[in-house]
């Protein structure tokens, strides 16, 4: 009985620990996943504090990974400097790493190297026209200081009730395409991009994090907080409320048929923006059409400023001290009058 | 307007005219209409509140909320248009026809005349009103004015709307029409029809729910409501406190000068307006 005892005592823990590892394992392991690698970071308060003394979270919230555009590529794809486990402190990633998923028109090894070419063409690059690096480069965005993991925004478009994965559309797919999970994943491939993958609301809370930083705006002689002034106008009050039909920073800052990372300083002639070319931007099919091109000299980044808006500011300035001489003085006589009434026939000595 | 006795009585009591049946449901079409454009437009002005996006998704949020504003919109500016025209026709009928019939043609001046005596015109004795009161709630008196059939407060609860009503309404309707007015008019104006919009809007709506609202309902002589927006008579102690020279008048029209109430600066309680104008 002793020996039994003993033997429980010291098998209780380690079969409570065995249960506890069973139940936390997930019953089907993502197939990306082919190092295993959310044995440990699927534990939601993987942490360290790093030499920099930050604070760093490594935990994968699988759930979510699995719903993300990189759910097919496997860990070792961008973390290629990780080959053993446990390993080291990992480096950075490098968004233009090649990866193991070959595009299928071309069949080469996919990279998003293009897209590094056309944003140092762009406003964001970090060299001038004559190649030069420009100042401030520090502040010029890099690929993760816009995105983070984008989620997949399926688009239902079967008599659009819903938004979300169609049952119908993929009903469709199924009569070709025999793999289930290629079918569901090829299917958000398709339609997230068939519509903008974030809401106006993300878009422009991605554009302020430096266009309504103070410092940056000032040092690279920005004559607005564009955020904040887009805020201000419909539009940006329209995205506040989550509505997905409104423009946002890049519906007007990107050229037509073109991506973001081409995105044009508004002097350049090519750019959407250069004043040959705004009027387009707000009279085009799915906006405004049959404006005006004049309706494009509307400010759309107009600030109460007086520097920037004189004129505004004083017609706002009108306004304010018209409500302010209208509203004081009626308020001092309701007070006055709420006094009054506690004495109705006092008067100051000597006065009838 | 025979259909309306100056004076009724009911139990005993005086009730003395104030507003048509016309003018009431205009009024009411008014005042709900603004209600609805305060609650559908206030949380677009302030959208960054915290309070914002719970009132507007009471309306539907951003697909629904600016179509009942545009439509409640409409509605007021087609009764502005009503109104100018009732207005045109009440003068032409009550004011101008009568004269016209006593000395024919009447010369542009003449008719400048009558339309600077309309009740509802500013004029001096509104100044004077407005010293007196002054006089009365700073104790240098203790006589309130005597107010004519309409007092200042209520020619400033009219006139305010209608200044508002044309310059909300315009800006709105070149706001709602931005592609059709940019064809005539630039882009900027949009900016400067959002800040006389959303600006004129917010002052009409502290006037109206701070000055309109205390002198119609919160004041402690008709509070918890004046009556006369619904019924369009006022009780006899409201019209001598606000209207008592136009109130004397009326008592001796109507041969009751025996019955006339001291002015009300000669008994204890003070009251304020009665009921709302425009």
């Amino acid at each position: 009985m002793t020996a039994l005892r003993r033997a429980s005592k010291f098998f209780l823990p380690f079969g409570i620990f065995i249960l506890i590892f069973l139940l936390h394992t997930p019953g089907n392991s993502y197939a990306s996943d082919i190092g295993n690698c959310l044995l440990c970071h699927k534990y939601a308060g993987m942490s360290r504090v790093d030499e920099e003394g930050k604070m760093r979270l490594f935990f994968v919230n699988e759930s979510i990974f699995v719903n993300s555009v990189h759910s097919k590529v496997k860990c070792e794809g961008c973390h290629t400097d990780i080959t053993e486990i446990p390993h080291k402190p990992a480096k950075k990633v490098d968004c233009l790493v090649e990866c193991h998923i070959v595009e299928p028109s071309t069949e080469k090894k996919f990279s998003h190297k293009d897209v590094d070419t056309f944003l140092a063409k762009s406003v964001h690059g970090t060299t001038d026209a004559s190649g030069k690096p420009k100042k401030y480069v520090e502040d010029m965005p890099m690929c993760k200081d816009c995105h983070d993991e984008p989620l997949y925004r399926p688009l239902s478009f079967f008599k659009k009730v819903r938004p979300g994965i169609s049952d119908a559309a993929l009903g469709r797919c199924r009569v070709c395409h025999k793999k289930e999970d290629f079918i569901y994943r090829f299917y958000n491939h398709v339609t997230t991009r068939l519509h903008k993958s974030r809401n106006p609301l993300n878009i422009a809370e991605v554009c302020a994090r430096c266009h309504d930083d103070e410092t940056i705006v000032a040092r690279h002689g920005l004559s607005t907080k564009a955020v904040f002034s887009y805020s201000e106008t419909f539009h940006g009050k329209a995205a506040r409320f989550l509505d997905e039909r409104i423009p946002d920073c890049l519906d007007c800052h990107v050229n037509k048929g073109e991506s973001v990372h081409q995105m044009l300083s508004h002097k350049n002639v090519q750019a959407s923006t250069h004043e040959y070319n705004r009027g387009k931007i707000c009279s085009n099919i799915d906006c405004h059409p049959g404006a005006s091109p004049k309706l494009a000299t509307y400010g759309v980044h107009s600030e109460f400023s007086l520097e920037q808006s004189p004129a505004q500011y004083f017609f706002t300035a009108f306004f304010i001290i018209l409500t302010g001489g209208t509203l004081l003085p009626l308020m001092v006589i309701i007070l006055l009058d709420l006094i009054r009434r506690f004495f109705p026939n006092a008067t100051i000595k000597g006065r009838k | 307007m025979e259909r309306y006795p100056i004076i009724k009585i009911k139990d005993g009591k005086k009730y003395f005219f104030r507003f048509t049946l016309n003018q009431r449901i205009q009024h009411f079409i008014l005042a709900v209409g603004v209600v609805i454009l305060v609650l559908t437009g206030m949380p677009l002005k302030f959208s960054s509140a915290s309070w914002a996006p719970y009132l507007y998704a009471l309306f539907g949020g951003i697909k629904v909320a600016p179509i009942i504003h545009k439509t409640a919109g409409a509605i007021l500016m087609i009764l502005f248009f009503f109104h100018i025209v009732y207005l045109i026709y009440v003068i032409r009928k009550f004011y101008i026809a009568p004269i016209k019939k006593k000395e024919g043609k009447l010369s542009t001046v003449r008719v400048l005349k009558v339309l600077a005596d309309q009740p509802l015109t500013p004029n001096l004795k509104d100044a004077k009103d407005i010293a007196g009161l002054m006089k009365y709630l700073l104790y240098m008196t203790n006589k309130r004015p005597e107010g004519d059939n309409f007092t200042w407060k209520e020619k400033f609860d009219y006139w305010a709307p209608f200044w508002g009503m044309v310059i909300i309404g315009f800006s709105g309707l070149i706001m709602w029409n931005k592609e059709l007015a940019t064809h005539i008019l630039p882009g900027w104006v949009l900016n400067f029809s959002l800040i006389a919009h959303s600006d004129e809007a917010l002052l009409a709506a502290l006037f109206l729910f701070i000055w309109h609202w205390y002198n119609v309902h919160f004041s402690i002589s008709v509070f918890p409501m004046g009556t006369v927006f619904l019924t369009g008579y006022l009780s006899e102690e409201l019209m001598a406190e606000e209207h008592y020279e136009y109130y004397v008048k009326v008592m001796k029209k109507a041969g009751l000068e025996h019955e006339i109430l001291p002015p009300h600066g000669a008994h204890g309680h003070e009251s304020a307006e009665g009921g709302p104008s425009s």
